[in-house]
């Protein structure tokens, strides 16, 4: 597709679709509970307000406070800009990026952890905390799954990695995967995202303090990093790139859907697992990964 | 004026520095200036025109005529030696004055300088005996530094440590060479991979270099040093003395035959430098020793770069183990300044307040907005995080790694673990660094210390300063150095000599401009719109409590805590708790600590073995003449039942 018009197409999937997904999650959660819930453009309805609303800072922030929201939320649109969309492809491909983008993303959690510690908040101290400990376990897991895309594909850039399926390893990195999707976004069974205050949550816990169009800039960074590992599964479960570009876009949409479900089921129908499994089950996420890891290496040698 | 004109004129102003540093602080700075300049003129003259600068003396010193040789291998690493050595001068005059040192202060610039020229002249010694006399010459210098502060008694035992580690290489080093004299019939170094036999002496100097370079079981002398010396010393060891080290495994490596397990063997001691040296970095509580732990990491970080470059020369590779090495050379420049540049704000931080524990600072940025910048700036910088530099070298080994991993290269089976153990090391440095500065420069300030912080002057924020622009420069033009980087790269294997940048630096570096645009645009706009609305102050929300304390915030230990349960086999945290008993609990104490697992848990046990072996010796030599009738006899008769049944 043309540039000109393929750069703005994938902006705006990125910027005015990913608000989609935390309405289709909690809609469904509320279908599961019989509840009918809030409309499915709620998060575009609470950004608009944030951002005419005022801010309250800390007395104790620097102005890193309001730069951290600010870095993190560039850092995963650069991330996502650098992911292949299906037959939109991506913004830019060069031998490496996908290390750029495991960077990009790293680049935003020291921007949330700092700004959760400007506070000086006890609080948001041991959401910041959690945050970059668990981290040390899934990059672990990330890593290594794109060691495996890496050894399927014989390639090191993100669009040409993506583009056949994972082979006979699939299921062990679609769930290896998904677990790291969950924890990295801090839903069930890691984190609680509708719990406040409470002593066991990670994410929520470390923007406490936000509000206003920070708090906005962290809303819509979250719903994007969510859709950006959405695709990121898809694309490497699924052979999406080699479809026809209408079948390629169409099976995007809908793995992305059924991604998106399976998060709001999992979130209806699991308890968050207590505090001190967390690290067993991003662990069993890793285990998972290197398993499929070994088979798309002996797919290679064969 | 010539190369060696250039030299010459640096080791002379340095060493008239040297003579002048005790009475003439002035003239000292001027001419440590002058002759750093002159170093790095002649480093970057080398870089660039891939010329080599070789001279012998007509004379001899020791037996042997001196030979000179600068080429890329060494420009490369004399060009940090240089912008430290200088970056170090100017903040000493701030640092450690002579109204608030009268003590020290001339010491400290006297040993500067000559520390600064004895690296250099190790760089550039091409026969091996006087290369062991530099490096002697290089390691006192560096104790002496270290021991500036001679009546502190934590400063003395890190000096003792450090002399006593570093001359354990030192011996390993005597070996190697000798040997290497021994074998080749003369003291003179240079290319010698058509004698195989010579191959062995590799794991001589693995150990010798590796002491030096700080590599995870020999790391135990780098952290009290680092900590205990004043900063900008910590910060010429850490930025640059422990690359001497590397620079002894670069050089050797190159010349040298290398046994086969050589390429695995820097593989797995990288691997593990880094995850260690990073786990044990997220647990320190000591600023100045969380930073030389961190140290430790980044040179495995290097180490598993020059491992696949290793593996990647013995395959006869011309990909990915060159991008791999190239990564590695220039996390040397990268972490080199960088480290350099924390280092000095930790000491800004030491200067204001007093202490380097974490837990008693905080809330430092309104007081120190320079240092905290600066130091920030430092930790997204370290924590390899785009757009600053050492993503760029990060990068590079990455690259390295996959490219071999997606080749299905024979040698995978290393590569693999390796990338995921960067990709771990990678993410517990960055949650040490957000640690790190947020403790010291966030939240509320812990003690009154910390409440009744100052700046510093200009004279120590002008290095860090520079540091932190020579960072940016690397960062953002990752292609203009590339024509610096390949001149080491094709010195260290002729094969790689090619011109073309191994990874798409160029649109790295674009993207990383773009990224620094897109990141300040979004923090201004976000800025102006949050005061467009209206900006208010209030407490921190702490979930309703009404009256929050200083104390409530997280600490170092606490933020670390999770990370370090995992590590706790490598780590083996102590702790003693009293828990508050009873209806009217009198106290309750909870104390945490981190030891030097392989000092006080390896080394220590050994040395005490031997302490007391040694003293029972000791008892048995006390002059009393039958006892030594009796060895005699027993020696005789030991040797005449040697002959009579040796015979047989």
């Amino acid at each position: 597709m043309n540039s000109i018009i393929a750069f703005p197409a994938r902006l705006a999937v990125w910027l005015l679709l990913a608000p989609l997904l935390p309405g289709i999650i909690n809609k469904v959660k509320a279908w599961v509970a019989g509840r009918r819930g809030p409309p499915v453009l709620q998060l575009y309805y609470d950004l608009a307000r944030l951002w005419r609303k005022g801010v309250v800072v800390s007395t104790l922030a620097s102005p890193g406070f309001i730069a951290g929201p600010a870095v993190a939320w560039v850092a995963v649109l650069a991330a996502a800009l650098l992911l292949p969309l299906g037959p939109l492809g991506a913004s830019l491909s060069f031998r490496g990026d996908v290390i750029l983008l495991l960077y990009l993303l790293a680049l935003a959690r020291f921007c949330t952890a700092w700004a959760a510690l400007e506070t000086g908040s006890a609080f948001e101290g041991m959401g910041a905390a959690r945050e970059v400990s668990f981290a040390v376990l899934a990059e672990a897991a990330v890593v290594t799954a794109v060691l495996t895309l890496s050894l399927q594909s014989r390639s090191v850039s993100l669009s040409a990695m993506l583009v056949p399926a994972a082979g006979s390893g699939t299921l062990l990195l679609a769930v290896g995967l998904f677990t790291v999707l969950l924890a990295e976004n801090c839903r069930v069974p890691f984190d609680d995202p509708n719990t406040h205050l409470e002593l066991t949550m990670i994410h929520e816990v470390m923007v406490l303090d936000h509000s206003g169009p920070p708090l906005a800039a962290v809303l819509h960074g979250a719903a994007m990093k969510l859709l950006l590992f959405s695709v990121l599964l898809v694309q490497a479960v699924l052979p999406v790139g080699k479809l026809p570009p209408a079948a390629g876009a169409g099976a995007l949409v809908a793995g992305v859907l059924v991604v998106t479900v399976a998060v709001g089921l999992v979130e209806s129908l699991m308890a968050r697992v207590a505090f001190r499994r967390v690290p067993l089950l991003l662990t069993t996420a890793f285990l998972l990964c290197v398993f499929a890891l070994l088979i798309a290496w002996k797919g290679g040698a064969a | 004026m010539t190369m060696g004109q250039l030299m010459a004129l640096a080791i002379l102003v340095l060493v008239a520095a040297t003579l002048s540093g005790p009475r003439l602080p002035r003239v000292w700075l001027a001419l440590t200036l002058a002759g750093t300049a002159a170093l790095l003129g002649a480093a970057l003259w080398a870089l660039g025109g891939s010329a080599v600068w070789d001279w012998r003396s007509g004379f001899a010193v020791g037996g042997e005529r001196l030979h000179f040789r600068l080429d890329a291998v060494s420009a490369w690493f004399l060009t940090l030696v240089a912008i430290v050595g200088g970056a170090g001068a100017v903040y000493t005059r701030e640092y450690w004055p002579d109204h608030e040192r009268p003590e020290s202060a001339g010491r400290g610039r006297a040993w500067w300088s000559a520390l600064v020229l004895c690296m250099g002249l190790v760089l550039q010694c091409a026969n091996g005996l006087h290369f062991l006399m530099a490096w002697e010459a290089f390691a006192l210098s560096a104790f002496f530094l270290i021991t500036l502060e001679r009546d502190r008694r934590e400063t003395r035992a890190a000096g003792w440590l450090y002399l006593a580690a570093s001359h354990a290489g030192t011996l390993g080093l005597f070996a190697f060479f000798s040997l290497l004299a021994a074998r080749t019939g003369s003291w003179d170094l240079g290319p010698m991979k058509d004698h195989p036999e010579l191959a062995p002496l590799f794991w001589v100097a693995l150990f010798g270099f590796g002491v030096k370079a700080g590599l995870f079981p020999l790391h135990i002398w780098l952290p009290s040093a680092h900590a205990n010396a004043p900063s900008q010393v910590s910060a010429i060891m850490s930025g640059v003395a422990i690359k001497m080290g590397l620079y002894g495994l670069v050089r050797f490596s190159g010349w040298l035959p290398l046994p086969a397990g050589a390429g695995w063997a820097v593989l797995a001691l990288g691997a593990v430098s880094a995850v260690l040296g990073a786990a044990f970095t997220l647990a320190q509580s000591d600023l100045k020793r969380l930073l030389a732990y961190c140290s430790v990491e980044n040179m495995g970080v290097i180490l598993i770069g020059l491992g696949v470059g290793l593996l990647g020369a013995a395959n006869g590779d011309t990909t990915w183990g060159r991008v791999a090495m190239a990564g590695a050379l220039l996390h040397v420049w990268n972490h080199g300044l960088f480290k350099s540049l924390l280092f000095l704000a930790a000491g800004s931080v030491l200067h204001a307040t007093g202490t380097r524990e974490m837990s008693r600072l905080g809330g430092l940025w309104r007081a120190m907005p320079w240092t905290a910048g600066l130091f920030g700036f430092g930790a997204v910088a370290i924590s390899a995080l785009p757009p600053l530099n050492g993503f760029v070298s990060e990068w590079l080994v990455y690259l390295g790694l996959f490219d071999a991993a997606a080749g299905h290269v024979p040698v995978a089976v290393a590569i693999v673990p390796a990338a995921i153990a960067l990709g771990v090391t990678g993410a517990l440095a960055l949650a040490a660094f957000v640690k790190a500065a947020a403790m010291v420069f966030l939240g509320a300030a812990r003690t009154q210390n910390a409440a009744h912080a100052h700046e510093c002057g200009w004279w120590m924020r002008a290095p860090m300063l520079t540091l932190a622009a020579a960072c940016v420069g690397l960062a953002l033009a990752p292609v203009v150095v590339w024509p610096f980087l390949r001149q080491p790269l094709g010195a260290w294997n002729p094969a790689w000599r090619g011109g073309e940048p191994p990874a798409p630096l160029a649109a790295l570096g674009a993207l990383q401009a773009a990224l620094a645009a897109l990141v300040a645009a979004a923090a201004g706009a976000l800025w102006l719109r949050a005061r467009a609305n209206g900006l208010r102050r209030a407490l921190t929300w702490d979930c309703g409590y009404a009256a929050p304390t200083t104390r409530m915030q997280y600490t170092s230990g606490s933020f670390a805590a999770l990370a370090v349960g995992w590590f706790a086999w490598a780590l083996r945290p102590e702790r003693w708790l009293r828990w508050p008993r009873g209806p009217f609990p009198s106290r309750a104490d909870h104390v945490e600590r981190i030891p030097e697992t392989v000092l006080e848990r390896a080394i220590g046990p050994v040395s005490e073995v031997v302490m007391a072996a040694s003293a029972w010796m000791r008892r048995r030599q006390q002059g009393r003449l039958p006892d030594y009738i009796f060895y005699l006899v027993a020696g005789l008769a030991a040797v005449g039942a040697l002959v009579v049944f040796g015979g047989m």
